[in-house]
């Protein structure tokens, strides 16, 4: 009784939750029916006797391959959309009318063989146990080779996306070295830039900092500010000059 | 259910060349991980030719030690009998001649963008895949079990670890790299399509038997009514699985495409290796397993093989690449083939079918391999020289090269004096005797129709006139060996083919274990 109940309850959930990873249109929606079919899968193995087999739906697919899932959908962009151009003629079609075929000649055939009463329920009354006998005896050989299998994902996931250092690391004092060639070459200023703020009355962002004699380090004003109060109309007028003297921030500011 | 578990049973020795080949992978992957970069070549060429020589002479010394064994290893996962060491023992030698082709043929770096500059900076730095050695030794001991598994789990994840390594190998081609991607898309695509269908055919096939032994399943064909259903639907299943690995028609799609964009050792090893473990494993499933049900899978199968036979020969004429000429090629013989495994009668002449088989797929590696080490020999300044008309005139340019591919190319078309020939009348001949009349005509129609293409690159090769700026001929030892002794092969079985004949009618005297 209960285990019918069970499934008359999951079977609607599951099949609009089949018909909604089908049918919609956002790649995380159908994600997450997909998520609500292997949900309800499990419950129902857990109601057949297969206490096993439910948890490792839950922990394996639901858990581990639904976030893979996530995670590439994230990583694609949530947004993108796949290009839906047919690039055989009468593809989809055709394609619909052999699924279709093959869906029918299953169903077909499936419903007409005649399932005996199972028998590995009466052979071994203890699933988990009896799954760990079989695994780590008559099966050792498939499980052990299966190592291979995971050495080869791994080694093939590196090969296909590990990129290699070709040129050795740059150090800090590389990077110094570098910064003071360049000085030397173009001037350009090895030193940080002065942080706003200093000097002044205020530390705030839209506050240049004043050298010693009081004047504006042009350095320090906040390109996006300074253009956002010229905007505005705010610019205060001494840190307008004190940029016009620097024409690299001008021309900055004039981008 | 017992409280305690006995420890299952393992015969390590007769196990011992797919331990070794596993071992020595992850030896390399190890290699890969602690050795710098500079040395990793070094080590990883002897480990990976040493542990295919180490692994055939373990099988050698197991047959010379108790004869040849005839039992099911590893508590029944793995079959080792006469055909499964036979098909070792070539798939071993197979690999070891395709292992000795690789060369500059990989990507320097797989993850740089194709014509980037960080691919030239990679290739200046002189960078290199040497995982591909290991990758290559999963996959042979992938083949291995393949070829000998005794149940359908053990088959189905061998299958995996076979092809999952040459996924990859596939899409590391140096030159012709957009081309070499989308055939490694395409073939773990594909091939993942042809994985399901085999695991939903194991499947069904255990709802049938409640087994998934091949041994229990032929047991439960006399004893288990009322199902057919499940039976027939799983089995043709499982068929489009093994049929897609071995490149049967209506299956073969991938197979040019794959052969054409893959690095040519590894085609070479594809052409050969595999399709050596695949019609192991196809023979286990339908002589084993299905044994029983001849009468209703031999008809499926005789479509199948002539199919293959005729669009393989076909479909190769109208070919401008020589790797998919190579490839069409290939269609074709896994066509000759399994004309001989329809032809199934009693013990006797399932004996003699297998022998006519394991003789085909020995001679056939053989040349294959040869063939594809020529391709990598003829080189334009962009890589290999593919396009059939740089091949005009190389007749001119460099005589013994051209004879030996020509060899190659007869030996393919079954000339007499060749292994080839040979070959074609074992299993010919034990199809003929197994019934398969009217499959031997066409097979021999579609032979005729294959020589022509065969003849059509050899007339190209001598009789027309060498471009000004044709392909120069790079000769590394190493292929120069491979290509020498997979020529001598292909000379003594065509002239002195009993030994091996021989061999191959023990192996297969005791047919599979069941």
């Amino acid at each position: 009784m209960g285990e019918t109940f069970v499934f008359w309850v999951l079977a609607v959930v599951s099949v609009i939750a089949a018909l909604g990873l089908v049918f919609s249109r956002k790649a995380v929606y159908s994600a997450l029916m997909l998520g609500v079919v292997m949900l309800s899968l499990a419950v129902l193995y857990a109601v057949q006797d297969a206490p096993f087999l439910a948890v490792v739906q839950i922990i394996v697919y639901t858990g581990a391959v639904m976030m893979l899932f996530l995670f590439v959908l994230m990583m694609v962009g949530v947004d993108s959309s796949d290009s839906l151009v047919e690039t055989i003629k009468g593809q989809r079609f055709w394609a619909v009318l052999a699924g279709l075929g093959f869906a029918v000649l299953l169903a077909l055939g499936i419903g007409n063989a005649f399932i005996g009463p199972a028998k590995g329920l009466a052979a071994y009354p203890q699933n988990v146990p009896s799954l760990a006998e079989l695994i780590f005896t008559r099966h050792v050989f498939a499980f052990e080779v299966t190592s291979a299998l995971l050495i080869t994902a791994a080694l093939g996931a590196v090969v296909l996306a590990h990129r290699e250092r070709l040129t050795p690391k740059l150090t800090q004092r590389d990077l110094a070295r570098q910064r003071f060639k360049e000085f030397a070459r173009t001037g350009r200023n090895p030193a940080p830039l002065p942080g706003p703020g200093t000097y002044a009355r205020h530390n705030a962002i839209d506050k240049p900092a004043l050298l010693p004699d009081g004047s504006i380090a042009a350095q320090s004003v906040n390109r996006y500010v300074a253009r956002y109060e010229k905007a505005e109309g705010t610019l205060p007028p001494e840190v307008a000059q004190a940029l016009e003297s620097d024409s690299e921030a001008l021309e900055l500011e004039k981008e | 259910m017992t409280d305690t578990i006995t420890a299952p049973t393992i015969e390590y020795l007769l196990l011992s060349p797919l331990l070794v080949v596993f071992g020595a992978a992850i030896v390399g992957v190890l290699v890969e991980a602690f050795a710098p970069r500079y040395l990793r070549a070094a080590f990883q060429v002897p480990l990976t030719l040493l542990s295919l020589v180490a692994a055939f002479a373990l099988v050698i010394f197991v047959v010379v030690k108790d004869g040849v064994p005839n039992k099911a290893a590893a508590m029944g996962a793995v079959a080792a009998d006469g055909p499964a060491l036979f098909i070792w023992g070539t798939i071993l030698l197979l690999a070891f001649v395709s292992v000795l082709l690789i060369g500059d043929d990989f990507v320097p770096s797989a993850v740089a963008v194709p014509g980037s500059v960080e691919e030239e900076r990679a290739v200046s730095e002189g960078a290199a895949h040497t995982e591909v050695y290991p990758l290559v030794l999963f996959a042979v001991g992938g083949m291995l079990l393949f070829a000998a598994s005794n149940d359908l789990l053990v088959m189905f994840v061998a299958l995996e670890v076979m092809s999952l390594p040459l996924y990859m190998l596939c899409g590391l081609a140096r030159r012709r790299r957009l081309l070499s991607q989308e055939a490694a898309m395409k073939y773990f695509l594909l091939g993942a399509f042809s994985s399901a269908f085999f695991l939903y055919g194991t499947a069904l096939l255990y709802g049938y038997a409640g087994s998934i032994d091949l041994s229990k399943i032929s047991t439960s064909l006399s004893s288990v009514g009322g199902q057919d259903s499940l039976l027939f639907i799983g089995a043709a299943v499982l068929g489009v699985g093994l049929f897609f690995k071995i490149g049967a028609v209506p299956f073969q799609m991938w197979k040019p495409d794959v052969y054409q964009g893959a690095p040519t050792p590894i085609t070479a090893l594809m052409a050969s290796g595999t399709l050596v473990a695949a019609f192991g494993a196809l023979l286990r499933v339908f002589w084993v397993a299905l044994g029983n049900l001849e009468w209703d899978w031999s008809p499926v199968v005789w479509a199948v093989a002539i199919l293959t036979m005729v669009v393989g020969a076909i479909l190769a004429i109208t070919q401008t690449d020589i790797k998919r000429m190579l490839a069409y090629s290939s269609i074709a013989h896994a066509g000759f083939i399994l004309t001989a495994v329809v032809a199934t009668a009693g013990a006797k002449q399932n004996s003699l079918a297998l022998s006519g088989i394991l003789f085909y797929l020995v001679a056939y590696g053989l040349t294959t391999v040869g063939a594809f080490g020529v391709v990598t020999m003829v080189r334009d300044p962009g890589g290999e020289a593919w396009h059939l008309s740089r091949w005009a005139g190389l007749g001119k340019r460099s005589p013994k090269l051209a004879m030996v591919l020509a060899f190659f190319l007869l030996a393919m078309a079954g000339i007499p004096l060749t292994s080839g020939f040979f070959a074609k009348y074992a299993v010919f001949s034990a199809a003929v005797s197994g019934g398969a009349v009217a499959l031997v005509v066409v097979g021999v129609v579609a032979s005729a129709i294959a020589a022509f293409f065969y003849v059509r690159v050899i007339v190209l090769m001598f009789f027309s006139d060498p471009a000004a700026d044709g392909p120069s001929i790079v000769m590394p030892i190493a292929t120069r060996g491979v290509v020498g002794f997979a020529a001598l092969a292909t000379v003594v079985l065509g002239v002195f083919p009993q030994p091996v004949l021989d061999l191959a009618s023990k192996a297969a005297q005791s047919l599979f274990v069941r």
